[in-house]
């Protein structure tokens, strides 16, 4: 790792470069010979055995996205990288015609996964730079490999792009598509030819990396800065989810009627690529049967002292994952549920242990780590059908913030009640968009909950206001609109939130102003509830007899000696459906009268899943 | 093609159902197994058939929707007409061609003068025709059965988007128990969900009063205006007779299926 990381005279994949940049005048000594390898080992038969992945290989290049990991890798990278549309373009020698259709049909249908974020005419151009050019294409290697920066969009992206790939239905909002395309597509251009050449002389450089793989695991724009460091970071490869195809093809062919794109371990080319964009480097297995050769054969035994060789140049990763991971290649862990439980044990740790770093936004940062986690695991052990789910629910965030901030405009009084993340998520992203706004916070006893969040709100440079529930139809007429968080909400679209919510939603709606209530649709349940009192919590009710700091307000100190005299501290109450304007899911806003529609259609595919 | 529609959507950036029309139609013409075909040919010829059967469809969608409404219309009705639609013409004419006895008020529509054009097409079926002004809509509620209005988009929330007047109307038929039906073809619904009427993007026209205005003087010029599901009775629809909480429904099931 060390010898490679000296010779290497890429310039830091790190480094976005945006625009027209000159290619680094000093390549790498070792590529050239180098170079002779990659016609070699594509010569060889399809019954040897390729030669070992060379992760290492990946900073040069900016991965050119394999069928299987197009998805991720396009979509994370696409936002990062230099503009040379016309070397790339013109230098590319002719390929042959059944790969690059299928590269162009298969980075389209990438495009409608991911929520427009590639046109499909790019991912056309994409097809066009397989690796057969590369040899060409030696010097124009000072590309960013680097994808992400801290750009907010090159975040975004990430995650979408994990989240399109983990995700087992197409949640894609189309409705954002043709937006995102428009105002990305120049980025995303210029991110994809500067990728392309990066990837190609990458790949001059050879296959053999005798030494490492790259270390920590994929992605990590945030962590840039100190990865800046080391030589071959991992960077590029957002992604790493080159194994991923064949767990995927149901959820392909059914976002878009086209073949699907798996990872064709059969295809000399893309098992190169593949192997360049990896974490963990895996040997091939020996003798692989003709009929499954598609699939990934790896011998796993021999990548565990690998990994923990590894292990301390791994800092990205959190130890939990890193275990976790080693865990899932040694096949201790094994099961659908099992590893299932461990991933999001080793992601609660992980989380836990988080610490949004200064210029970086909660939001985007974490779905960032968490794209790279999982596609560290994924190089490990493919994911498991469970483990995508739960994946997918920890990012509907994204889907949920960017649909509701379109409803908040400059000069909105917006209204909430207690603290609800993704209500707060919202109200941050809006305040980093720079939309001007004003945000009255309600609040209610016993539990105080709006306190921490008008903390963080105000922390974060918004323009607050606090009101105890007291005083709510005092201040409902300059509100211009309510946003609520929900517990759940049941089929005809009663929404189960804390206790205080009706009051807050009736209020509003007795002054005309609209209740838009922000939920992640796995919230959604079949249940119908006509009322609170049905099914509810109690709370403790010594909560509200005493005061907190008033300990002259104690005449409710004996109330249990009471006989007639109860306390009931309820938690949930229920708000009709006649109160809310609006539900903005993870699929868009719907009315309130729309949500067991949601619950029939997608839960049925859940249940597939 | 795909750049075809483009251009036609920013032809005309106002115009919510030719958006919403041309969503459709490229959704519906992508959504084939079309696009698997290796041969270039072949999946162009039948993109253009599915792009032809597409406009096919438009057409018969105002066939249906008239058949449909055709049981709502009783004999001896008086029906109020807002607007100039093309959908609501073709009720009226099935209604007249079945024989069937009844009345239209039409408001004049200004500045459009909608109302001027209506009376003459009904004229020449020789259905009874009044012409009102704007203002005189709730003075004649009382005699009117029903209200019949086009949409120029139907919204995620079961509302319409249609030209400025309508939610008056359809407020004044509220209060006084009149059903208010649309007649809207289903490409017009579209992925739009205003909370009010300033949510929408605006399209602004120059309006004419015949006499020239001080410049100091300010013209609200908005040609559309947003009305609330709660207002409006049914919408007559070539998917079927739907109620506005449905109309979410289907675009869900149009739009977060492919």
């Amino acid at each position: 790792m060390e010898a490679r990381r000296a010779s290497r005279t890429v310039s830091d994949p790190k480094v976005r470069h945006v625009g027209f940049f000159t290619p680094d005048p000093n390549p790498h000594p070792g590529r050239t010979p180098l170079a002779s390898d990659a016609p070699v080992s594509n010569a060889l038969s399809p019954v040897m055995i390729p030669p070992p992945r060379q992760p290492s290989d990946r900073t040069a290049a900016v991965p050119v996205p394999e069928t299987g990991q197009r998805r991720q890798t396009g979509a994370d990278q696409v936002p990062v990288g230099s503009y040379n549309p016309s070397e790339s373009l013109l230098s590319s020698s002719p390929l042959p015609s059944s790969p690059s259709s299928r590269v162009g049909l298969v980075d389209g249908e990438f495009s409608e996964e991911s929520g427009g974020w590639l046109r499909r005419s790019e991912s056309e151009k994409y097809a066009s730079s397989l690796p057969d050019t590369m040899v060409e294409r030696a010097p124009e290697n000072s590309a960013s490999a680097a994808p992400r920066l801290e750009s907010k969009k090159s975040v975004e992206v990430t995650g979408k792009g994990g989240k399109a790939v983990l995700e087992e239905q197409n949640e894609v909002q189309s409705s954002s598509k043709p937006l995102k395309e428009k105002t990305t597509k120049a980025e995303r251009r210029a991110l994809q030819e500067a990728q392309r050449a990066a990837k190609a002389s990458g790949k001059a450089e050879g296959n053999k990396s005798a030494a490492v793989s790259q270390g920590a695991a994929s992605v990590k724009p945030v962590k840039q800065p100190s990865q800046k460091k080391d030589g071959p970071p991992v960077s590029v490869s957002v992604v790493s989810f080159d194994k991923k195809g064949g767990d995927r093809p149901p959820e392909k062919e059914r976002k878009k009627d086209v073949p699907a794109p798996r990872m064709q371990f059969d295809d000399k080319s893309r098992v190169q690529k593949a192997k360049k964009h990896a974490v963990v480097k895996q040997t091939e297995a020996r003798n692989r049967v003709e009929l499954f050769r598609h699939l990934p054969q790896y011998e796993h035994g021999t990548q565990l002292p690998d990994l923990e060789s590894k292990f301390f140049q791994l800092d990205p990763v959190h130890p939990a994952i890193y275990k976790v991971g080693l865990q899932y290649l040694a096949g201790d862990i094994s099961g659908g549920n099992a590893r299932c439980i461990a991933m999001l044990q080793a992601f609660k740790e992980a989380i836990e242990d988080y610490s949004t770093p200064q210029e970086k936004t909660l939001a985007r940062d974490l779905t960032a780590k968490i794209s790279s986690y999982v596609s560290f695991f994924i190089e490990c052990r493919p994911l498991s059908i469970s483990m995508g789910n739960a994946i997918r629910f920890l990012k509907t965030h994204k889907v949920i913030v960017r649909h509701a901030i379109t409803k908040i405009r400059d000069g909105d009084v917006l209204l909430t009640y207690g603290s609800s993340c993704v209500v707060e998520m919202i109200l941050l992203y809006a305040h980093e968009m720079g939309k001007q706004f004003r945000v009255v916070v309600v609040d209610s006893r016993p539990k105080l909950e709006g306190q921490a969040l008008l903390r963080r709100l105000v922390a974060k440079g918004l323009s607050c206001a606090y009101s105890h529930i007291n005083a709510l139809s005092y201040i409902m007429h300059e509100v211009t609109k309510v946003f609520l968080g929900a517990a759940s909400v049941l089929s005809n679209g009663t929404v189960y939130s804390r206790v205080g919510t009706a009051s807050v939603a009736m209020v509003a709606n007795a002054f005309h102003v609209p209740v838009l209530i922000c939920c992640e649709a796995y919230k959604f349940h079949e249940r119908v509830q006509l009322d609170s009192i049905c099914s509810n919590e109690l709370g403790d009710p010594d909560a509200i007899a005493k005061v907190p700091g008033r300990t002259d307000v104690n005449y409710l100190n004996n109330w249990a000696n009471k006989e007639n005299l109860q306390l009931l501290n309820l938690m949930y109450d229920a708000t009709p459906a006649d109160y809310i304007s609006m539900i903005v899911t993870d699929y868009g806003m719907i009315p309130p009268t729309s949500v067991p529609v949601i619950v029939r259609e997608y839960r049925r595919d859940h249940v597939f899943l | 093609m795909f750049i075809r529609v483009c251009a036609y959507q920013s032809w005309d950036t106002t115009s919510i159902s030719l958006t919403a029309g041309c969503d459709l139609f490229m959704r519906y013409v992508t959504r084939t197994s079309a696009l698997e075909y290796e041969d270039f040919n072949s999946a162009r010829s039948r993109l253009i058939e599915r792009a032809e059967k597409f406009g096919e469809i438009s057409s018969k969608a105002r066939r249906i929707i008239a058949m449909l409404s055709q049981d709502s219309i009783f004999y001896g009705c008086t029906i109020l007409v807002h607007g100039f639609s093309i959908v609501v013409l073709e009720v009226l004419k099935t209604a007249a061609q079945n024989k069937k006895l009844f009345r239209v008020f039409c408001t004049e529509g200004r500045p459009d003068r909608t109302g001027l054009r209506l009376s003459n097409e009904l004229a020449k079926l020789d259905v009874p025709v009044k012409l009102l002004i704007d203002s005189a809509v709730a003075y004649t509620m009382d005699e009117v059965d029903m209200v019949f209005v086009g949409a120029d988009g139907v919204v995620e929330s079961g509302g319409i988007i249609n030209m400025m007047g309508t939610f008056q109307i359809a407020l004044v038929a509220h209060s006084m128990n009149k059903p208010v039906y649309v007649a809207a073809e289903s490409y017009k619904f579209a992925r739009l969900y205003p909370l009010d009427q300033k949510d929408m993007a605006p399209a602004l026209r120059p309006i004419d009063f015949g006499v020239p205005i001080p410049s100091k003087v300010e013209v609200e010029r908005s040609a559309r205006i947003y009305t609330p599901p709660q207002y409006l009775t049914l919408l007559f629809t070539d998917l079927g007779v739907l109620t506005p909480s449905v109309v979410s429904d289907e675009l869900i099931q149009l739009y977060l299926w492919s």
